[in-house]
């Protein structure tokens, strides 16, 4: 299988050295495995016969891998060449328009090559019409990374609860504002301080907004009621409240109580981003940068998932998924 | 239908069995009772029974047919559903408008306030509203909330 990567910046880059370090694994899945191409805003390298794996997860900017670097070069020109199978999109998420990656998406679908990302945007965008293009293509669409970091809440759906029906998805979505809240619970800081603390962890994009105003969680609840509720919501559908009202004194009255406050997405009837009180013995009441997801089902009744929500462990997400590819598409021998 | 019934005994054998026939009879399930034979006043002796009956009617006519027997009826209510809620509000909000307008058919059972003159004021408050009227009542509460400009926090 010949992949391309599109975006070599965190989740790019993360995801090179774990291809590079489990190149066995991957092998054992599909002998044919290679990076024929990696592009970011500047150019692109390329190479048919495979790109080192080894030098490419030592560079820092692609032009540094010396010989086939080309300044300029665009994304649109290594799908066009037609020789990819697989493209692993990570550029950053735009929520307005999902651009660059939609155009990419369908680009790629267009020509048949399936596509692996983690970049939320164009599936908020447009996510009918990239599953229907992936389908009419006959190409997998996976996106496992996309909500909830390294968790794998699609996978567990569409493997191991094939004949439930998903009545009710509560979750923490967003591990920046668990942080905040789970400082202002356990030290009893205020709103602000725990802000700052989250910005100089780096724990922030560099628009707080996206996190405390919930736009981050809002985007992730479209994609879960889309992907696994058969639902068509976008993001205007969203009733949203983020956390900057939530005081101190509100945190220490729902202790009291016995209730924490968490950031909670909500898809039920209507689909709701706002400051919920979670009893501390229910298994979504998780603290720190964790984030959860409970699934409410008929068969299976309830599930609930923890795990690690950005980071690094995304990239266990996204080679899951492109193992995934590689499994689905293999030809019978 | 869930009735809570108390009924007064003569404190004999056998009164107990008595009373519990037109109950079956009239198609009623039994789910407790408390037969509190320690404090018998004036020779009788109150039994408190919480029975399922398919409708109204049905507990009407049992009603009618312990009186024939001679079994006094002490009381006869329906058993309402109740959900506990603890909700949250922050802001300056007006208390009596959300009372009146946003909590009409819940009770209070307690209220907790902090900061009560900042604009964060906070409010911490404890209903028990009936499980059907649930989802209306805390639909109100967040009407109301938010047109006071309080933000309201309800549980999960
Ligand atoms: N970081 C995480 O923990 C995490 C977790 C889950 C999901 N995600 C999602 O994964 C995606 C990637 O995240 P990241 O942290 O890796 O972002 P990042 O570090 O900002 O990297 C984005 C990459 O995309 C490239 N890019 C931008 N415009 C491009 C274009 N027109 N054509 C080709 N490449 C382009 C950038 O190139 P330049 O360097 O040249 O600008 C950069 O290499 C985002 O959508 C993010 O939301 C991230």
């Amino acid at each position: 299988m010949n992949v391309i990567i599109v975006g070599f910046g965190f989740i790019g880059r993360k995801l090179v050295r774990a291809f590079y370090k489990k190149i066995d694994l991957i092998r054992n899945v599909d002998a044919s495995f290679k990076v024929i191409g990696v592009s970011d805003s500047k150019g692109y390298l390329y190479d048919s016969k495979g790109l080192d794996l080894e030098r490419l997860s030592y560079v820092k900017r692609l032009s540094e891998y010396s010989g086939k670097y080309r300044e300029g070069g665009s994304t649109e020109e290594i799908i066009e060449k037609g020789e990819a199978d697989l493209m692993v999109e990570a550029t950053p998420t735009n929520i307005n328009d999902g651009e660059p990656g939609l155009s990419f998406i369908k680009a790629a679908l267009k020509k048949g090559i399936h596509v692996v990302t983690s970049n939320k945007g164009p599936l908020v965008v447009a996510f009918k019409e990239l599953t229907s293009l992936a389908e009419k293509n006959d190409c997998l669409l996976l996106y496992e990374g996309t909500v909830a970091g390294a968790v794998p809440v699609f996978s567990l759906v569409r493997k191991c609860l094939q004949g439930d029906i998903i009545r009710r998805i509560v979750g923490i979505l967003n591990g920046t504002t668990n942080y905040i809240l789970s400082r202002m619970y356990f030290e009893g800081t205020s709103f602000e301080l725990a802000l700052k603390e989250a910005r100089e962890r780096g724990l922030t994009e560099r628009d707080p907004s996206y996190d405390v105003d919930g736009i981050d969680a809002a985007c992730k609840a479209v994609i879960l009621a889309n992907a696994l509720m058969n639902r068509n919501v976008k993001f205007e559908d969203v009733k949203r409240t983020g956390i900057r009202r939530v005081t101190q004194e509100a945190i220490s009255l729902a202790k009291k109580s016995k209730f924490a406050i968490k950031l909670i997405s909500t898809i039920d009837k209507h689909i709701e981003v706002s400051p919920k009180l979670v009893p501390i013995n229910h298994p979504l009441c998780v603290h720190g940068t964790l984030n959860a997801i409970h699934i409410e089902t008929d068969l299976a009744r309830e599930i609930t998932l923890i795990g690690h929500g950005a980071g690094e462990e995304t990239v266990s997400a996204v080679l899951n998924d492109v193992l995934t590819v590689m499994k689905e598409t293999a030809s019978p021998i | 239908m869930k009735f809570d019934l108390t009924i007064a005994l003569a404190d004999r054998p056998g009164q107990l069995l008595k009373a519990l026939k037109p109950i079956a009879k009239n198609g009623g399930n039994i789910i407790s009772i408390i037969h509190e034979r320690e404090n018998p006043s004036a020779g009788f002796v109150p039994v408190s029974l919480v029975v399922d009956f398919p409708s109204k009617w049905n507990m009407q006519k049992t009603i009618n047919d312990l009186r024939k027997i001679g079994v006094t009826l002490i009381k006869a209510e329906e058993v309402v559903d109740t959900a506990h809620i603890t909700a949250i509000l922050v802001g300056k909000a007006d208390l009596e408008r959300i009372v009146q307008e946003g909590l009409r058919n819940a009770e209070i059972i307690g209220f907790e306030v902090s900061a009560p003159t900042s604009k964060d004021a906070c409010l911490k408050l404890e209903i028990e509203v009936p499980t059907d009227l649930l989802d209306e009542t805390l639909e109100n509460l967040r009407r109301v909330a938010e047109s006071e400009d309080s933000l309201v926090i309800l549980p999960i």
